[in-house]
């Protein structure tokens, strides 16, 4: 295979190549995002997976929560409720994955082709 | 022995300069190469154990070299890394049954090649970049603070408000950024699949098939793009084998 495929890269985005090829090692290598559910780790196997579905929903809510509040159709009480709302599960989500060792990237799990969840 | 297929391709020109090229090239494991034909096309294939089929970084690197030096002198369609039937006689069945839609793919890529192109930035700096000029034409992330009291539960949602404005702001900028890209490569009636946000830093992943005369008009004008959008990085990688654009349910 021809050693050099790159036909330009002249940015001067102040990117180091580490920074780059950490990227492409993150496109390629998606070990770390796969789940790994096996008969010695089923408990946080399972947790990892519970826990990725409850932040990607959290933070569905979350998105559509801002979009109305941007749109304006939500009182001052209702903004109030909603900004408390969303800082328990924020708390919440924060002490389970505590508790159960994960980080926020040990929850993107990468879809394949469709790329990572979140 | 199982049978590892490498790639389709089509030899109605030239059928011995596909057997002399396969002299010249071994596969994984140091394997001899041979081709399978049905009428005009052929699966380059090599023998292998199933043993030996280890998907590690030096067998992918072998397996595309073979693939790419194919497709320096043929039209083909690459296979992915793992493609294996049990025989001769099974390869020949699989060409013969989707013999039309392979034959379709190939004319789709034919006198074609694939470029791919990755457009990277600095997240936060591109963001709080744009995020400023936005406030100074519209004053869209300031109104929404100055507007509402102050609470620990208001301050939280302001703090939220302004991530969600910061990333429509920068998803609005890259869709911009696709939208010329993509009115450029219609020129060209190029094939294209283009991906978003792959990354925090990865904001544009894209794959085109075009017509091998046009390599330099797209390096010219990814390089125009460069200079244009001096807060990006645009790096343009190829020709490849048209690995994305090979559409076929294998029958």
């Amino acid at each position: 295979m021809s050693k050099n495929k790159i036909l330009c890269n002249t940015g001067t985005v102040d990117l180091s190549i580490k920074d780059i090829s950490d990227e492409f090692d993150q496109i390629i290598n998606k070990e770390e995002s796969r789940l790994k559910l096996s008969p010695d780790n089923a408990d946080s196997g399972l947790a990892k997976l519970v826990l990725t579905l409850v932040e990607l929903i959290r933070k569905l809510v979350e998105k559509q929560a801002m979009r109305r509040v941007d749109g304006g159709s939500l009182t001052d009480d209702e903004i109030e409720r909603l900004g408390e709302t969303l800082m328990k599960l924020e708390m919440k989500m924060e002490e389970l994955k505590k508790y159960f060792n994960l980080t926020d990237r040990d929850l993107n799990i990468n879809l394949g082709p469709l790329g990572d969840l979140m | 022995m199982d049978k590892m297929i490498y790639s389709i391709l089509s030899v109605k020109k030239d059928p011995e300069k596909l057997d002399t090229l396969l002299r010249s090239l071994k596969g994984i494991a140091g394997a001899d190469l041979y081709a399978v034909s049905s009428d005009q096309i052929s699966a380059v294939v090599s023998d292998i154990n199933r043993p030996d089929l280890i998907a590690n970084n030096s067998n992918a690197i072998d397996y595309a070299g073979v693939i790419e030096t194919l497709a320096r002198k043929f039209t083909l369609l690459p296979m992915r890394f793992g493609s294996v039937m049990d025989s001769i006689g099974s390869i020949n069945n699989m060409l013969v049954k989707n013999y039309s839609e392979i034959q379709n793919n190939l004319q789709k890529v034919e006198n074609k090649y694939e470029f791919g192109l990755k457009v990277f930035c600095d997240p936060e700096k591109l963001m709080s970049e744009l995020s400023l000029e936005s406030e100074a034409t519209n004053e869209t992330l300031q109104t929404s603070y100055s507007e509402m009291k102050t609470s620990v539960y208001r301050e939280y949602v302001n703090e939220k408000l302004k991530e969600h404005k910061k990333e429509e702001i920068l998803l609005s900028y890259v869709d911009s950024v696709i939208a010329e890209l993509t009115e450029f490569l219609s020129q060209l009636n190029t094939l294209k699949k283009i991906k978003k946000m792959t990354s925090a830093k990865n904001i544009i992943d894209a794959v085109f098939l075009l017509k091998k005369e046009d390599k330099n008009e797209l390096i010219q004008a990814v390089e125009d793009f460069q200079s244009k959008y001096p807060r990006l990085n645009f790096i343009l990688t190829g020709p490849w084998p048209p690995y994305n654009f090979v559409d076929i349910t294998i029958k």
